[in-house]
């Protein structure tokens, strides 16, 4: 459904994406990771062909968005982050009126059924104007799901909503992709959404995929690494360490150490090492690795400690 | 139905419905109310011959419109972006060209309702004096290139720098401009500068058509040269808001 190969993007000269990789296909939900400003928008505006490309590959449901954007939006839904609306538009008359953008036949029962799951059934007639933030999202949700998309693009979906709406918003996709034909692109940043959700997973940062592959596959990796907390009597020398030891940092009274995947010492011969080195262990606790650890591997921002020591 | 009618019509309904629609109307209506008033009024403005008056009330209309243009067209790229609604509408199915024809056409509506709104004030001034079919008539006909034609440019630079602000203010600018000569008075039309502004000037050349038509009486083949450069106006101004129609500044953000 997307094939996405190493592409790069500039806007007003400056390079944006620097080399993106993207597959989707049928089925998959696919959780787009990255921090802020790293570049997933843009991403999901190349996509749509709202974005010029300087070079790689894009192919969107079989077609080049650049060649045949409106024909490829026809069969993709979308949530942009800034979904706005006409607030003088009750929210079944601004469906009505944006299924015919789409060409879409969709009758009043339709209509009704969809803002009912979106949790929006009471208020179909009521104004946007008055809706709370929480109520356009599920309605911008609403947007997205009308024309029956064969590609589902969602630009943080569930940012600002309260347990219930985010639970409905899961539901609702969990709904959507369990059909099997369709794919869902999921942009976010809560690794919440994520882990509930997503079967595939893309962390890109400062306009580069650091990783793509399959959620499971990134968990099992990750556990055959070893991460530990140490209780330590006093705080370490963290310039003097044994091959294949790095150190994260302190947290909450415990200092995290990994110790490197092809480490060819025990860790009981590691801990030994360090005792020597002056590192008073009281206690040590081998730690599984989060998606929001692995997320923070992936984008740099776990190692800001470990560079600071190395300095 | 094809896409720019969708958007054309909720343009359309939105300057009915939307609150901002209904005080733009009120305040066209109460500009047009006073200026009428003072016409009749006024103890100077009461001796002026009727046939100045219907022209002034022309002219008082086309600026208006003019006034009306700038601010949908700024609005129309520029103001959707910042309200988050382009967005979702750029990733509608929409071709560029559908967005621009619909946003042009609900420009086209709400300048047929200031002057169905303006028909009753210029019966009401100039029902007693000749002309007044003209003048409705040279003000549909010129009027609507010169108003569609600033309503473009104003699109233009609303999807160029993405600011409602910076666009209106350009266009506000560029009409003071385009209105200067014709404020300064006949002293300077009357030298060779103000006869150049005059010929390339397309609010000159409807307020002279006005000026031909209403008070000169003078026959429609006079007035072939001027309408030829509004429409060359109008050409002009949509050109350049379709190259920027497809190229449009719009930007990420939070939800609104």
């Amino acid at each position: 459904m997307i094939d996405i190969e190493n592409l790069r993007l500039s806007i007003d000269g400056k390079e944006i994406l620097r080399g993106i990789d993207l597959h989707l296909q049928p089925g998959d939900v696919y959780g787009l990771l990255g921090p802020n400003g790293a570049g997933k928008s843009t991403t999901l505006f190349a996509l749509l062909g709202l974005c010029a490309y300087a070079s790689g590959r894009v192919v969107v449901l079989g077609g080049d968005p650049a060649q045949d954007a409106a024909s490829i939006r026809r069969y993709v839904g979308v949530m942009p982050e800034k979904a706005g609306f006409y607030d003088w538009m009750s929210a079944t008359a601004y469906l009505k009126w944006y299924a015919r953008l789409y060409g879409c036949a969709q009758n009043d029962q339709g209509r009704a059924r969809l803002l009912e799951k979106v949790g929006l059934g009471t208020e179909a007639h009521r104004r946007i104007g008055t809706f709370s933030r929480g109520m356009k999202q599920r309605l911008a949700v609403a947007r997205a799901l009308m024309p029956n998309p064969k590609l589902l693009i969602l630009d943080e979906p569930t940012n600002g909503l309260d347990p219930k709406g985010r639970r409905r918003i899961h539901d609702l996709l969990v709904e959507f992709a369990a059909v099997g034909k369709a794919g869902v692109l999921l942009c976010t940043h809560l690794l919440d959404d994520v882990d509930r959700l997503c079967n595939r997973i893309g962390i890109i940062s400062n306009g580069f995929t650091r990783f793509e592959g399959s959620l499971s596959g990134l968990m099992g990796e990750q556990e055959r690494r070893r991460h530990y907390r140490l209780r330590l009597e006093a705080a370490p020398d963290a310039d003097n360490l044994p091959t294949g030891v790095t150190v994260l940092g302190p947290e909450g009274g415990w200092w995290r150490v990994q110790l490197r995947d092809r480490a060819t010492e025990a860790p009981s011969a590691i801990w030994g090492a360090l005792w020597h080195r002056g590192w008073r262990i009281l206690e040590i606790r081998a730690e599984a690795l989060s998606l929001e650890q692995i997320y923070m591997r992936h984008t740099g921002q776990e190692h800001a400690y470990a560079k600071e020591v190395a300095k | 139905m094809k896409a720019h009618w969708t958007i054309a019509g909720k343009e359309c309904v939105q300057m009915l419905r939307s609150q901002r629609g209904l005080w733009w109307l009120l305040a066209l209506t109460s500009v047009l109310s006073a200026f009428s008033f003072l016409l009749v009024s006024n103890t100077e403005l009461s001796l002026l011959d009727n046939a100045q008056v219907v022209y002034m009330m022309a002219g008082t209309v086309l600026a208006a419109g003019a006034l009306l243009a700038a601010i949908m067209g700024s609005d129309a790229y520029a103001g959707e972006n910042e309200r988050g609604t382009l967005i979702p509408l750029l990733c509608a199915p929409v071709a560029s060209s559908d967005l621009l024809i619909g946003k042009t056409m609900g420009l086209l509506a709400a300048w047929g309702l200031l002057l169905t709104v303006a028909t009753p004030y210029l019966w009401a001034i100039g029902a007693s004096g000749q002309n007044l079919w003209e003048a409705w008539f040279y003000l549909t006909l010129f009027g609507t290139p010169v108003v569609l034609g600033v309503g473009c440019l104003a699109m233009a630079l609303s999807a160029r720098t993405g600011s409602v602000l910076a666009s209106l203010l350009s266009t506000t600018i560029l009409l003071m401009l385009a209105a200067s000569p014709l404020l300064i008075g006949p002293g300077l039309r009357g030298t060779a500068i103000g006869r150049a502004l005059d010929a390339i000037n397309p609010l000159a050349a409807a307020l002279n058509t006005f000026d031909s038509v209403i008070i000169d009486s003078e026959p429609f083949s006079a007035q072939v040269t001027r309408l030829l450069l509004v429409a060359a106006w109008l050409g002009l101004c949509f050109m350049l808001s379709r190259q920027s129609a497809a190229n449009i500044h719009f930007n990420t953000g939070k939800i609104s």
